[in-house]
């Protein structure tokens, strides 16, 4: 078994033990407005981000942003302009042709304008890709500094597939050309309550 | 065909060398920024090579507990010792769940072991899915970059091969039209697979988690649709504990392109339900760098192509003249490891001026290495006569200050009378491709000597 050969190998060879270091986290701490910079990292990725009052206004800033969209999945309490409904049992081809999803972030990440979602908030795991258009909302008290930060948070769950999502897909493969849209979402809105 | 030729027939088309050479400085310039902007990114690169010597010196430990708690979740674990094993598992599984067609998403590790050619005189359709890597299939070309495999293609090209292949239109390069006809065409082929093969950007030893970044988000296509999810990882791919993470992931992409996080960092750490996982952890030669005590620490790699970006060989060489999977600085510390004799050339495609070393995000000391492997090539692997003696001679002029004295008086004459087309011959190296400077009288010690007469 190849299993067995190499892990001897990897005895044989690896050289004396070295410690593990400790990640010192005052080395990174910054007094920062984390709203503000989470927004600007979002703008910078390819994304957009806003502050919005108050719950109310959610479905109309949605309307406003994506005024033609007819197929919605919402994942969220805070909106109600979900018009198709997906369960563990909906077969993930299916959600082809959806033209916007909105999903509740858990948290987000100031330092990079990355939002953490897991397979819990949007139930089928190709949903937030496949969507042509994303919606992402977070509650402002959600945002951290930093990735070390986040992961304090996310670590400690048992999870099944989640991911940091920063901005729509894209590419510079042809020429350095950034271009948005590559196989994911084609854009992406975070809205920030 | 040795580096030096191969990057003098990328030479020949000069302008394209000239954008070759700014892109990738472009590319240099946002790490740049991307790294000015991070409080105490010195102290996280110390603390990525580090967590990485921890791990080559654990690497047993870690693996097998990777290996148990990937169990735990659900997840098939393989082991392969080298590309042919790795190629018959990945078959094997496809066969095993009787799969036509897949889904790849970027990973240098499946090129390394060839794993399309291999799949596809099995009769299964390979689509390679990131579309830089989807452009050079269609060129039946390798990738020239590890973060930019079509780097070495212009616009013009891609729209001749997509019009060839995918029946677009002309467009004259528009990467808009030409990514949004891209995005049809692998979206039919994502809804069709019955596989899909990613790499592993990182695993997780504390939970057997692997981590995959893309920013097309086509790892999560593939993997998301296909019943099957195959992820093929270097053994150096681990990582102790999921908290390392938020060194590594801060230091990745900004090294790679300048981005503060890739747009889709996808955790994966238990198979959908009704869907299978399988991970295959690949030695090919891994095992055997981990015993060079002086280069062990390639092993450190992260894979984000920053020190190719930097390498001004590698930008005016491009990546096919190295003649290796990983080409650039760290492909040219990886591949002697492997093959000493079809390699040795590659050490010696650098300006040793250490600039790989200075943005590697996990401080591999590359120049260093390219240095070590230098002595011992010119002790085993035999010399060109001409560079040999040529060197024989440099070292005796340099041990005789008189001789040096003489040598110099003479070259700086004969610099300064002797005709054009005798000193940019192909006799002298020297004038290749360059001009020389300008001779000007005497040398630092007739300067040195005067300036302390005068004193």
């Amino acid at each position: 078994m190849s299993r067995e050969s190499i892990l001897n190998a990897v005895r044989k060879n690896k050289p004396e033990a070295l410690p593990l270091p400790e990640i010192d986290l005052n080395v990174f701490a910054e007094d920062k407005d984390l709203v503000k910079t989470f927004i600007e990292n979002v703008q910078f990725v390819g994304g957009r981000a806003i502050v919005l009052e108050s719950t109310d206004t959610i479905d109309a800033k949605i309307k406003e942003f994506y005024p033609h969209a007819s197929k919605i999945v919402s994942c969220t309490t805070e909106s109600s302009l979900g018009n198709i409904s997906i369960s563990a049992a909906t077969e993930p081809h299916g959600l082809e042709s959806i033209d916007l999803a909105i999903v509740k972030g858990d948290l987000a990440v100031s330092e990079n304008g990355a939002v953490w979602i897991e397979e819990n908030d949007f139930t089928i795991r190709v949903l937030p890709f496949i969507t042509n258009d994303l919606v992402l909302i977070v509650n402002k008290e959600d945002i951290h500094l930093h990735l070390h930060d986040a992961y304090e948070t996310i670590s400690k769950r048992d999870r099944t597939f989640g991911l940091f999502l920063s901005g729509p897909s894209k590419t510079a493969d042809i020429e350095q050309c950034l271009v948005i849209g590559a196989q994911g979402a084609i854009s992406l809105t975070v809205l920030i309550l | 065909m040795a580096h030096a030729q191969e990057a003098t027939t990328f030479n020949e088309n000069e302008s394209k060398v000239n954008w070759h050479d700014k892109a990738l400085w472009f590319v240099r310039q946002k790490r740049d920024k991307a790294a000015f902007n991070v409080k105490g990114w010195e102290t996280l690169r110390d603390l990525a090579s580090a967590i990485k010597a921890n791990v080559m010196s654990n690497l047993d430990i870690y693996l097998e507990e990777f290996e148990a708690n990937a169990i735990k979740n659900g997840v098939t674990v393989h082991w392969a010792k080298d590309a042919e094993e790795h190629n018959k598992i990945v078959h094997g599984i496809l066969q095993k769940t009787n799969v036509k067609k897949i889904v790849k998403s970027k990973s240098m590790l499946t090129e390394e072991c060839h794993l399309n050619p291999y799949l596809e005189a099995n009769g299964i359709e390979v689509i390679d899915t990131d579309l830089g890597e989807r452009i050079v299939q269609l060129a039946e070309e390798p990738p020239s970059h590890i973060v930019l495999p079509a780097i070495h293609k212009t616009k013009e090209e891609v729209d001749e091969l997509f019009q060839e292949h995918l029946g677009t239109k002309p467009c004259n390069g528009d990467p808009q039209y030409l990514t949004d006809e891209a995005r049809k065409h692998l979206r039919n082929k994502f809804l069709k697979a019955d596989a899909a093969v990613t790499g592993v950007n990182f695993a997780i030893a504390e939970t057997g988690g692997i981590v995959v970044c893309t920013n097309e988000g086509n790892a999560d296509m593939g993997a998301h649709l296909a019943k099957v999810h195959i992820a093929c990882m270097g053994m150096e791919k681990l990582i102790p504990q999921e908290k390392h993470l938020g060194v590594f992931l801060r230091l990745l992409a900004r090294s790679a392109t300048g981005q503060p996080i890739t747009t889709y960092s996808s955790h994966f750490n238990k198979p959908a339900p009704g869907t299978e996982m399988h991970i295959v952890i690949v030695d090919n030669g891994r095992t055997e760098q981990l015993s060079r005590e002086d280069f062990r620490a390639s092993l450190h790699c992260i894979r984000c192509g920053a020190c190719m970006n930097t390498c001004p060989i590698y930008r005016r060489s491009g990546g096919h003249s190295y003649n290796a999977t990983i080409p650039g600085p760290i492909g040219s510390i990886l591949s002697p490891g492997k093959d000493l004799t079809k390699h040795s050339d590659l050490p010696f495609a650098s300006t040793l001026c250490g600039s790989c070393s200075d943005v590697c995000p996990v401080k591999i000391n590359i120049h260093e290495q390219l240095y070590k492997w230098r002595q011992i090539i010119t002790k085993d692997v035999p010399q060109p006569i001409v560079k040999k003696s040529v060197l024989k001679v440099t070292g005796n002029v340099l041990a005789n200050s008189k001789m040096y004295d003489f040598v110099g008086k003479s070259s700086r004459f004969m610099l300064k009378h002797t005709p054009r087309f005798l000193v940019y011959s192909k006799l002298n190296t020297w004038g290749k491709e360059r001009e020389l400077p300008e001779v000007k009288n005497g040398n630092f010690d007739e300067w040195y000597k005067k300036r302390k007469k005068n004193e």
